[in-house]
Formats: C-alpha cells, structure tokens, sequence
C-alpha cells in the first residue's frame, strides 16, 4: 500500500468529533448568552418590582415629599440571600429623599418619564445592577418626576447564568457523548462489508479467480465490480498466458525434434553432396525456429500491449515507412520490389505505434514468405471516416476459404513452407485491439489484397 | 470642605460617647497576639465567653469595648468611610446596623465549618453572622403585679390597661425608640407583626407609659417596683437579673415573641482579622453556645426557654418564635424616611392622650 493513509475508520471519527466539538463550541457560547440574558431577565423583573413597590409609597405629606420603604421590597430582592442591596429616591428637583445619596443617577434619566431603565455600573467597589423607575408626583409643593433606583450585586444572577450554563453543556456533553458513541458504531456497522470483503480475498486460494459472491451496499458495490472485474481479467491473461505457453512449447518442441533429426542424419551422412544438402536443411529449420520464436514473442508482446498500454494518435504514413524498411531486406533477398503508394500527407489515427508496426511488418513479410513473385505494394486511403491500408502482392494468395482461419494462430494456408502460422494471428489480433478490420481481397492485376480498415482518430464518429 | 468640618465637629459631640468602656484580658499565657473587639454587650454577658475562648488562645490578649449601639453605628461608619482600623471583630445588638454597615462593604467574608451551622436567618452573605438568641420579653415585678393580671400577649396586655387603667398608670415601661437603638429594631418588627401592637402602643400613651434609654435602667425600675410591667426587654438581661434572684417575673408573649440574634462581623479593615474570625468562630461553636446560654444570653437557638420563664409549651415555642432575619430588610429599618415616619406614629400614639 501506498503512504500511510489513516482508516476509514479514524477519518470518519475524527472528522465527526471535530464536527462535534465545533457545535459543542456554538451551542456553549449560546447557552452562556442566553443564561445570561435570561439571569438577566429574572433577576431585573425582581429589582423593578422592588422599585415600584417603593415608588407605590411616594406621597407628600405636609408639602415634604416622603416614602414608606416597603420591607416587602427587600425582602423580594432577599429571596437570594447572597446580594447587597442599594437604593435611593430622588425628587423631582433632584434632591436626594431618601437611601444612598451617593448612588449616581445617569443626568440623562432623570425625570425622562415613565419608562423603567436597568443597567450596569460600579457602586462601593461592588458590581451591580440598577434598576430605575419614575413616579409622577402631583402636588402643589412638588410636581414632577421622582426616580426610584434600587441596585442590587451581581452575584445571584451571575451564580444562576453559571449554573444554566453548566447545565446546558453537561446536557451538550451528554449529547455529543451519544453521538460520538453512535458515530463510532455506525461506523463500525457501515465498514463492515468491506472487512467482509476483505476476508473473504484473504482467506482465498490464490489460484481462485473466481468473481466475489458478497452481497455489498450500494457505495462499495462498485468496488466489489472493479475486483471481480480485475480478477475477470486477470483470469483471461492468465489462461490467455498458459494456453500461449502451451502452443509455444508445442510450435517449439516440433522443429526442434525435426531439427535434431537433421542434424542426427548430417553426423551419420558421409556423402558430402548430401552432408550438404542436410546441412542447408539445418539451416533452414534453424532460421524457421529463430523466426518462430520471434513471431512467438511478438505475438506474446502485441497481446501484453494490448492490455496495457493506452492509444496515442500516430501518423500512419511513418510507421507504414518504417515497417516497410523493416522488410525491405527480406524482400531483396528473393528478389521482390515493394512499393509503396502514399502521399507525404500525415494520416492520424489512434493506437500503439509498436503493436502497429509489428503487425504491419508481418503482413508484408507474410507476403514476402508466401506469395509475392515479383512485387509488394502498400497503400494508404485516407477516406472520410476511415483509414484503409492496404498490401497487396501479385502472388497465388489464400483461397476465399480459408480466410476466416488464417488469422488463427498456428493455422498454415499449407503444409508447406517455412511460416509459423502466427503472422495473420498477430496482425489479425493488432487490428482487432485497434478497433480495426482485417480483410482479404482480390484486386486488379491478379493483385491479391490484404486490407486493414481503421477509424480516423481525426474523422467524424464511425 | 465644609462636610470635612460637619464630620469633625460630629466626631468632637460624640467624642465621650464613642470611647466606651474598655475591658482589658490579659493572655493567659506569653502574649502573641491581641484581639480588639468594639461591641454593644453588657460585660457581665460577655466576660465568661471572653474568659472561655481564652483557655482555648491562651496567646491571646483581648481588649473588650462596651459602647451604646448608636455611638458603635457612628463610629463603624466613620471608620469604614476612610479605612482606619478600629477592630479585629465588632458585634452590636442592633443587627439593623451590622447589615448595613456589611452592605456597605465594612465586612469581610469568613466561611468556616462553625459558619456552615449557623441557621440561614442569622447569616449574611458569609459576612454577618448573628450568635446569640434573644428574645423580647414582658418583665414584671413578682411582687407587685397579681398572677392573674400578668400579661401573657399583647391583647391581654390591652385589655389589662383598659380594665386597671388606675393601677397601671405611670407604671409601664419600655424603649425610648429615639434613643435605643434595640427599642427601635423591636418596634420596627412589632408594627410589622401585628395591629395589637398600635393598639398596645396607644394604651401605653394613656397609661403614661415611661419611656428608657437601656434595658439595666429598665429592669432596676421594675426591681424596686418604681414600674410594674417593662415590655420588649431583652430576654438575655431580664434572665440574668431574674437568676441573680431580683422579684422578676419573665413571660414570653405567646401570640409572637421577636427574637434578636446579637450580630458580630469582622471588619474589612482589620489588624489582626484571624484572631477575630477565631472568636467569631467560638462564639459559633457549640462550646461558645454552650457557655453562651449557662453564662450569658440564657436563651439559645433550637433550645426549650429556661427555667422560671412563663413561656409557651416547648413543642409550640419553635412556631411562636420571630427571629429578625440577617438580611436587606433590615435596611428599611435603617431608612430615614421610614424611620422618621415610625417615630411620628409613635410619638402620635404617646400624645393622643
């Protein structure tokens, strides 16, 4: 395996939990706000209540303005024991009546009407919360609005916002446990098929190729495809790969007994007219055997590139060049001329050079081994949509009913000769991973006409 | 400026007032430390608590200052406003002024296991605690007064003014409230409680009720028989004189009997806050509560009232019990409307005869 990649398993979890801790975050900073608001609320309703329960008792008695500190009113703000309680009352002419005359009334809320006001301010050192109402006072002797201020330290509303607080994240806490729990399970659960998978590929006999009987959830169905379409695959090379062993090691085992045959003869032959001859036969076979083993590898090469290698667009016209300079030789050695009749013009089309050019060559050596007795011509007919290439020699050729089996491999037109039977094979075997035809003609001039029919990499759709 | 020169010339007025009487202890053993303690407490109450914490602090040296309550008030105040050290711990009969002063921030929190006993009504915000358990009593003189004219609540007491107006008149006594600052806390309370007390307020005007700064003049008067019938004494001073043998009859009114739990804290400012917080401690403990009701206030919380007292069934004195809770109500007792308003209506009551 590649790197460390950490499991599925981990990836999700932590993946969740981070999910987890950033909605634990939220909901806590909301929660510390809405406990606050909310200690907020409670406690100002009570710090009101106690300012017009005293602002009930503004009355002016013998032209003073006076109250009656209800105790009731402090005894609302004691229902938490644990505060400092503060208040004063101011006329309306802004002389202090009564309480803490040194708690400071804000000049822009005094006498401002009706409208209760709470903030928060300082007094003796202390943090607190003042709560302030208005009282309109109606009497010859004083007319106006007087301000009622009752203040009260934080620590009840702060203890009560902590403890809501606390309250929601342990719940928070609670939840994000079940989820993580829940997660860590499902995930579990959900990974399950592939460690059934797994399994059942460990506990395999390697030579098992068969296709994975797993019943798999949708989103690892296509995982279970891909294996057993690998394992398809890999199951046709390998059997594609015996049975090419097999006929390699038969092709083989043939000439090489042939061989020693020949050479067993050449040992006891005294003769030297004969030693000759046997001796020229060696050579023969030798050379069929050298070119029986290269076709054997070509074949064996065009079948694993096949497989393995993807198209790159090429120009025909080079690679039928070089093809043709590959056999020129063979060619000049029995006195044959090929031709080759194409423009200078590239002609695209898709596919793997080599594959291409090995079964190119073989065809015109095919030709050159079987039927040309004077000449070989190759052409290139760039149509609209298609790309014919076609060889042609002024040989006997294949009779029209052998040509559905000489692209078999090992099948030879006649018992005699000096072919392997694969050439036709391979380019039969090149043109068909190419997505091209091979076929068999007669032309003009007695020509006889190997065709391969491509599809332009260039051209419109086939 | 010229509230620099007012408090000045305030501070001179009061000057003799506010030095109370000074009782010095020795440590028992090698003197380490001191403790001083400005307070409102007889010395004959304090001095055996005094004397018991000590065989437990035997470093200690402790210095004992007696003032009226009004005089302790000013003087805390004063020094709480500019941060002078007066005391490592101050306690005062009226609790209406230790809340006060606490709300203020004259006081400094102390927790400790003693504190975590003490009973919600007689603890402020861990500042003040409240130690002793003093009810206010009727005393009568044994002598003079006839079993069957004893007042056992405050509508009997009305009836009793109404029916022998004659032999009554000039001879009930109670609190000056302008003057006392625990008459004042009790009438505060009492005009809370009930409509009888208004009623009993008016039937002491009729009767030419005589009026007193403290609760000793009170009790000498009803001892020599000079007035028959004392109202709102504390339970704690009537008792010591009552077990001293003075012909006292002590009776614990039955419709509701106010109960005052004498309030101690230590100052924010303070040279030596740890030996405070170590007698506040003992006074909390069960040791000092113990001393407390042998030696001192007589009456304590949880407790069946003492022998020789006309009181209630046990079973029912827990219910008939009003203890003035440590808390912000007190600060309308300390309101200078409230308090004015209170002694017009007092004073309208004594006059509308």
């Amino acid at each position: 395996m590649a790197g460390k990649t950490p499991s599925l398993f981990w990836r999700l979890t932590t993946a969740i939990s981070l999910g987890l801790l950033l909605g634990a975050g939220i909901l806590a900073y909301a929660a510390y706000n809405y406990a606050h608001t909310a200690a907020d609320d409670a406690y100002d309703r009570l710090l009101l209540g106690a300012a017009s329960q005293i602002g009930e008792t503004i009355r002016v008695e013998d032209q003073v303005i006076t109250t009656d500190i209800p105790v009731s009113a402090f005894e609302t703000l004691s229902v938490s024991r644990r505060e400092r309680v503060y208040y004063r009352v101011v006329g309306p002419d802004g002389t202090s009546l009564t309480g803490y005359d040194d708690l400071e009334v804000p000049q822009n809320l005094l006498r401002t009407g009706p409208s209760p006001k709470v903030w928060d301010a300082t007094f003796k050192g202390y943090p607190v919360r003042i709560a302030a109402i208005s009282h309109y006072v109606s009497d010859p002797a004083a007319t106006g609005w007087a301000t009622i201020l009752v203040a009260q330290t934080r620590d009840a509303r702060n203890a009560l916002a902590r403890e809501l607080t606390l309250r929601a994240m342990a719940l928070v806490g609670i939840m994000s446990v079940i989820a993580l729990v829940g997660v860590v399970l499902a995930t579990r659960y959900a990974l399950r098929p592939l460690h059934r998978i797994e399994q059942a590929l460990g506990s395999r006999d390697p030579n098992d190729l068969t296709p994975l009987d797993i019943s798999a959830p949708v989103e690892i169905e296509g995982l279970t495809q891909s294996i057993n379409h690998f394992m398809e695959r890999l199951s046709g090379r390998m059997d594609s790969l015996q049975s090419m062993i097999a006929d390699a090691a038969h092709q083989i085992r043939t000439p090489i007994t042939a061989l020693t045959a020949q050479v067993e003869l050449l040992k006891r032959e005294t003769v030297p007219a004969k030693r000759r001859h046997h001796l020229a036969r060696v050579v023969a076979r030798t050379a069929q055997i050298g070119r029986l083993v290269s076709q054997l590898l070509s074949h064996a090469m065009v079948s694993h590139r096949a497989q393995s290698i993807t198209a790159s667009p090429i120009d025909l016209v080079e690679l039928v060049n070089k093809a043709v300079a590959d056999a020129i030789p063979a060619a000049m050695d029995r006195d044959i001329s090929v031709e080759m009749n194409a423009g200078p013009a590239p002609v695209l089309i898709e596919g793997d050079p080599i594959s291409l050019r090995e079964a190119i060559r073989n065809i015109i050596e095919n030709a050159v081994h079987h039927g040309a007795k004077t000449k070989i011509t190759v052409g290139i007919e760039a149509r609209e949509s298609h790309v014919v290439l076609v060889i042609g020699d002024d040989g006997p050729g294949i009779p029209a009913q052998q040509w559905p089996d000489v692209t078999r491999r090992f099948f030879r037109a006649s018992t005699e000769g000096v072919g392997s039977g694969l050439g036709l094979a391979i380019a039969a075997d090149v043109a068909k991973n190419h997505g091209a035809r091979l076929e068999f003609a007669h032309g003009d001039n007695d020509m006889f006409l190997v065709r391969m029919i491509f599809l332009r990499a260039d051209g419109a759709p086939s | 400026m010229k509230r620099g020169i007012l408090a000045c010339l305030l501070m001179l007025l009061s000057w003799p007032a506010t030095a109370g009487t000074s009782y010095e202890f020795k440590a028992l053993g090698a003197e380490i430390g001191h403790l001083k303690i400005e307070a409102s407490g007889d010395i004959e109450a304090i001095e055996p608590l005094i004397r018991d914490f000590q065989e437990l602090e035997p470093t200690l040296s402790i210095t004992y200052v007696d003032s009226l309550t009004n005089d302790l008030y000013r003087m805390l105040e004063e020094a709480c406003a500019t941060g002078a050290i007066v005391a490592d711990l101050v306690f005062s009969s009226s609790a209406d002024h230790m809340v006060k002063l606490a709300n203020d921030g004259c006081a400094q929190p102390h927790a400790s296991p003693e504190t975590a006993r003490v009973p919600p009504f007689a603890n402020w915000h861990d500042e003040v605690f409240g130690f002793s358990f003093e009810p206010a009593v009727i005393v009568y003189n044994r002598n003079l007064v006839p079993p069957a004219d004893v007042p056992r609540s405050r509508d009997q007491m009305v009836d009793l003014l109404r029916n022998k107006a004659a032999a009554y008149d000039t001879r009930i006594g109670t609190y000056d409230i302008a003057r006392s600052g625990i008459g004042y806390l009790f009438g505060f309370f009492d005009a809370q409680q009930s409509s009888a007390f208004g009623r009993m307020m008016e039937g002491f005007g009729r009767a030419h009720a005589r009026l007193y700064c403290c609760t000793g003049e009170l009790l000498r008067d009803i001892e020599s028989g000079k007035i028959l019938i004392g109202y709102n004494l504390l339970g704690s001073y009537a008792y010591g004189r009552f077990k001293a043998g003075a012909p006292i009859g002590i009776v614990l009114p039955r419709d509701y009997t106010l109960v005052l739990s004498r309030a101690a804290f230590v100052p924010a400012h303070a040279a030596n806050p740890q030996a405070g917080k170590k007698f506040l401690d003992y006074l909390l403990s069960l040791r000092g509560q113990k001393m407390a009701a042998e030696k001192s206030f007589f009456f304590a919380y949880g407790q069946a009232a003492p022998e020789g007292v006309d009181a209630a069934e046990p079973g029912l004195q827990s219910g008939i019990y009003r203890p003035i809770p440590l808390g912000p109500a007190l600060l309308a007792v300390t309101d200078r409307h409230k308090k004015a308003r209170l002694l017009k209506e007092w004073n309208q009551s004594f006059q509308a005869q």
